[in-house]
């Protein structure tokens, strides 16, 4: 294997793995807070990329139909939040998972409605490309990997040093006793559903450009989303960021060694994980229940 | 009546019914909806018995399919024995997996499944792409030879023949789920599995024998679609048609004896009508699987067992509140 190939490989392996992380830490987040998973995140995810090529073709603007795309999709998801979510948070894990999987089908077939069934390109915002060790790296890869960093400690930033980010930490770890001093957990659920979906739907919208946008795109993505909360451990935010970058190296380097092994390698890799720890890597009690 | 209905001669005589159905409604969609029950009694007993939820059922259904169809397009001629080679390939592999599955808590238990139904369809569609031709796939037709007693190759023989099996399965569970200990302790496993530890049961192996059950009747329909439609591509392990099985049991109701039929029924008329006008099923489906999920997610099947049970208690009078509250 040359190092060129191995190099690009790897670029190609973190972007992904920075697209998988925006997408999963939403749920991730679901699960902590509201102990829901919300299968409808692949829906917002898909919503991010057809709003980026609608707002795209109309204006030219990659970047405002990405800002467009983010907005759009938190009116829809705070408008799903208030009138079939809600009515989930105190139900077991399963009932919310086969309701939001209902949500995501039928935005999937709103989506072929409006859209209709062909898959859509969208071109790349950033042309051009970098030299990293004498390797040419398309410069779009690159601005990927930043924005998850920058996303990651913005994350970080938001729960442990503002007040709103504290209190949904406390509510990860006892929702009932954050009831008691008095803060609306209600609106904290809302607030963190939303911010899950505008994650996703940036997920959607920087994803756009690697593949085509098509209805099925949210479906396709599923499994590795899967992967990456189960190998990270639901409800940890750290976990899902180290297990997006093992997912997309194995990803990317198992494509360069033998094609169908990248997508089955993952699951691998998860099997093994789950085998020694069959709650993830950063997976708490909680994740147990 | 009620005592008719849900027992042994009920099975048989719904279906009897059904098969003469064939005078008012296309064969060929009568014995889709018989396999696609088929299919969806094993998840419906897995989310009704065991409140384990499987997004991966695809999966199982396609070892069955390309068991039946490997068999077939390479060793030899019966159909009969390519089901059975069918159902075995599932069994074997469903012993091994749900090993590893069935120890996770159910949420990780769901995630995993749809997570090994992504793998499924890429190997059949990549990895093993030289021996199952991947999307175009296993084209059957002209190796199938005509069997003795029911000709299974004519659409006529094939038709009785899955009502045989429908009846056969449903039966099946019948005994398992009301009159076995087993079924006994699957329902307790859903109440409370850590009582039942304590009981002094292997709780490990009751879900893991039900998952094998369960999946292997998914292998088992697998393995009649193969015979019916002479070929099997990867497609039937794609991944979005995961819902399907999950919508069909919450549409007639998990855990019920006709809730696999009755839901299979209208997810496949609904799906050839809708199609008609609009070619996009998924939005009425998803619709009705939050109608029925913030309905109380009973299903079809079981609101109306609930219902008949509540016209019943207001005649006799009610039963002490400990068995009410399903105290052990």
């Amino acid at each position: 294997m040359s190092t060129q190939l191995l190099i690009s490989a790897i670029i190609l392996g973190l972007s992904m793995s920075g697209i998988y992380f925006l997408l999963t830490v939403g749920l991730s987040l679901c699960y902590g807070l509201m102990r829901m998973i919300s299968l409808d995140q692949f829906l917002y995810y898909a919503l991010g990329a057809y709003m980026v090529y609608t707002i795209k073709t109309l204006t030219g603007s990659y970047w405002l139909g990405m800002g467009g795309g983010i907005i759009i999709t938190l009116i829809v998801a705070f408008i799903i939040e208030r009138l079939i979510n809600k009515r989930v948070y105190s139900k077991p894990v399963m009932f919310s998972m086969i309701l939001t999987f209902g949500v995501n089908l039928m935005g999937v077939g709103l989506i072929k409605y409006i859209w209709g069934l062909t898959p859509k390109p969208v071109a790349s915002p950033i042309g051009g490309s970098l030299n990293i060790f004498g390797t040419g790296v398309p410069a779009y890869r690159i601005f990927v990997i930043c924005l998850a960093v920058v996303v990651y400690f913005a994350v970080q930033l938001f729960l442990n040093k503002t007040i709103v980010g504290t209190a949904i930490r406390a509510g990860i770890d006892d929702a009932e006793k954050v009831e008691a001093l008095g803060i609306n957990i209600k609106r904290l659920f809302t607030l963190t559903f939303i911010i899950a979906a505008a994650l996703s739907a940036l997920a959607g919208a920087i994803h756009a450009p690697f593949v085509m946008v098509s209805p099925e795109m949210g479906m396709s993505i599923t499994a590795f989303a899967f992967m990456v909360v189960i190998i990270g451990g639901l409800g940890s935010i750290k976990g899902t960021m180290v297990s997006a970058l093992i997912v997309g190296q194995v990803v990317s380097l198992g494509a360069v060694i033998w094609a169908p092994l990248a997508e089955m390698a993952p699951f691998l890799v998860m099997m093994i994980i789950l085998l020694i720890k069959p709650t993830g890597l950063y997976g708490s009690k909680l994740a147990s229940r | 009546m009620k005592r008719y209905l849900t027992g042994a001669t009920g099975i048989i005589l719904v279906f009897v019914l059904l098969y003469f159905l064939k005078g008012v409604l296309p064969p060929a969609f009568l014995t889709e909806v018989v396999i696609y029950s088929i299919y969806a009694m094993g998840c419906s007993f897995l989310i009704g018995c065991l409140g384990l939820t499987s997004f991966g059922q695809p999966a199982f259904l396609a070892f069955g399919a390309y068991g039946a169809g490997i068999y077939l397009y390479y060793f030899g001629t019966n159909s009969y024995v390519a089901i059975l080679v069918g159902m075995l390939v599932s069994l074997l592999i469903n012993m091994l997996v749900g090993k590893f599955l069935v120890r996770l808590s159910s949420s990780y238990f769901t995630l995993c499944n749809q997570a090994f139904c992504v793998v499924t369809f890429f190997l059949f569609q990549k990895a093993l792409v030289k021996w199952t031709f991947g999307d175009n796939g296993l084209l059957l037709i002209s190796r199938m030879k005509p069997t003795p007693i029911i000709d299974l190759t004519s659409s006529k023989g094939f038709y009785l023949f899955a009502f045989l099996v429908a009846i056969g399965v449903w039966l099946f569970f019948y005994y398992l789920t009301k009159k076995s200990v087993f079924g006994a302790t699957c329902l307790c496993v859903k109440d409370n599995e850590l009582k039942l530890r304590f009981l002094g049961y292997n709780t490990f192996n009751i879900k893991w024998f039900a998952f094998v059950i369960a999946n292997t009747v998914a292998g088992l329909a697998g393995a009649l679609y193969t015979v019916y439609f002479c070929m099997v591509n990867a497609n039937i392990a794609s991944v979005s048609s995961a819902s399907e099985a999950v919508a069909i049991s919450m549409l007639g109701g998990a855990g019920t004896l006709f809730g696999p039929l009755v839901g299979s029924f209208l997810f496949i008329g609904l799906k050839d009508i809708v199609s008609q006008f609009i070619s996009h099923w998924e939005l009425l489906v998803g619709f009705l699987l939050i109608v029925v999920m913030l309905a109380g997610q009973k299903g079809i099947v079981g609101s109306l067992e609930e219902y008949l049970a509540k016209q019943k208690s207001e005649k006799i009078p009610p039963a002490p509140a400990l068995t009410k509250e399903g105290g052990l």
